[in-house]
């Protein structure tokens, strides 16, 4: 199992419906640009029943920048274009898998 | 009475495509051709929706879910990713459908964790995930104000999701370090059934069928007291193993 000095993924939950991967990202670099190695985003989805948020997952190069990244994004506020706040929480993502990048291209 | 006709969706050719593969085609005897048509999908244009339908394995039926998850496991080969983002949002589901605690989403909900329990049996993820998923549904939104909303005394909806998980692949928790993780769960999960007080009938059946396939052999406690001591126990038991362990350490480090 690993312990928490080995985990290197994050998920970045109740972002704001409406924010884009790139305005995130843009966001996300200008601090930790170069150390991460995996980035992956999921807008909202639609849904009248329920408030649903963005979410983002990152895989860090060093365990210390999941530390800094937390400090920093953890509790951060987003504000999206109405005004409305959106407060960020910052979790080790359940699973700790990221892809391969020697993911073969298919043939089919 | 004049009812307006009811607009159905039209969807894309290619999303129609998708729903037939999954929705209808998909069986035992079909799934080669289906993850051989998947792979023939243009990824670039269709992988976001191919995710959201294979989140929908409460639309299907239940007993087929394992069939969704051997294409997760077939199509990882080419696309990781996606079978990353897969585990990901399933989890991310359950964790959503303990912070609602919506009563329609209880079918959707059962259908995740066995759809979770599949991704262990096809090696998607490890056993970690699995526990600590089963201890996040014990303590979920605990010693919150919420928690008479999450989880209220006479709600044993978090019972069904803990069973649904196990029965899917409790029985690979047999030997070694994972059954000792098992059987520590499991002293964990009647602490908190016993909490429960008096369980429903079906619930309490859907339990002794549970308890005797994974540990036919192990007696249920009958007392919160007698649930606690024996948590004690095993929680001493692990401080002298991990300080025995600490010390062998000590040891090999000045040899």
């Amino acid at each position: 199992m690993k312990g928490p000095l080995d985990r290197s993924k994050v998920v970045l939950r109740h972002l704001p419906p409406t924010i884009s991967g790139s305005a995130l990202v843009e966001q996300v670099d200008s601090r930790f640009a170069g150390r991460y190695n995996w980035f992956s985003f999921l807008p909202a989805k639609s849904s009248q029943k329920h408030q649903t948020y963005s979410r983002a997952y990152i895989d860090f190069k060093r365990p210390e920048d999941v530390i800094e990244f937390a400090e920093f994004f953890d509790g951060h506020v987003f504000v999206n274009e109405k005004g409305t706040q959106f407060k960020a929480i910052v979790e080790y993502a359940p699973s700790q898998r990221v892809p391969k990048n020697w993911s073969k291209k298919d043939g089919r | 009475p004049e009812r307006s006709t009811r607009v159905s969706k039209v969807r894309p050719p290619l999303h129609q495509y998708i729903r037939k593969l999954l929705f209808s085609d998909l069986d035992k005897s079909s799934i080669e051709h289906v993850l051989r048509q998947l792979r023939k999908l243009p990824w670039s244009e269709c992988e976001a929706y191919l995710l959201k339908c294979f989140m929908k394995v409460h639309r299907g039926k239940y007993g087929q879910i394992h069939l969704i998850a051997s294409l997760t496991a077939g199509l990882s080969r080419y696309h990781d990713d996606f079978s990353v983002a897969v585990v990901d949002e399933v989890l991310e589901e359950i964790r959503v459908g303990l912070e609602l605690n919506d009563y329609g989403m209880q079918q959707r909900r059962i259908a995740h964790m066995r759809f979770l329990g599949e991704l262990y049996n096809y090696e998607l993820v490890d056993s970690s995930v699995i526990f600590d998923t089963l201890y996040l549904i014990l303590v979920f939104g605990h010693g919150t104000s919420e928690q008479d909303v999450l989880d209220p005394p006479e709600d044993c909806f978090r019972i069904r999701m803990v069973v649904t998980l196990l029965e899917t692949c409790g029985h690979y928790f047999d030997r070694g370090s994972s059954k000792r993780k098992l059987d520590r769960f499991l002293i964990h999960f009647q602490r908190y059934i016993l909490n429960k007080g008096v369980l429903p009938l079906d619930i309490e059946f859907d339990l002794q069928d549970l308890f005797a396939e994974l540990r036919p052999n192990i007696m249920r406690y009958a007392s919160i007291e007698d649930v606690n001591a024996a948590l004690a126990d095993l929680e001493e038991h692990e401080r002298i193993v991990m300080s025995e362990k600490g010390n062998n350490e000590k040891h090999s480090e000045t040899e």
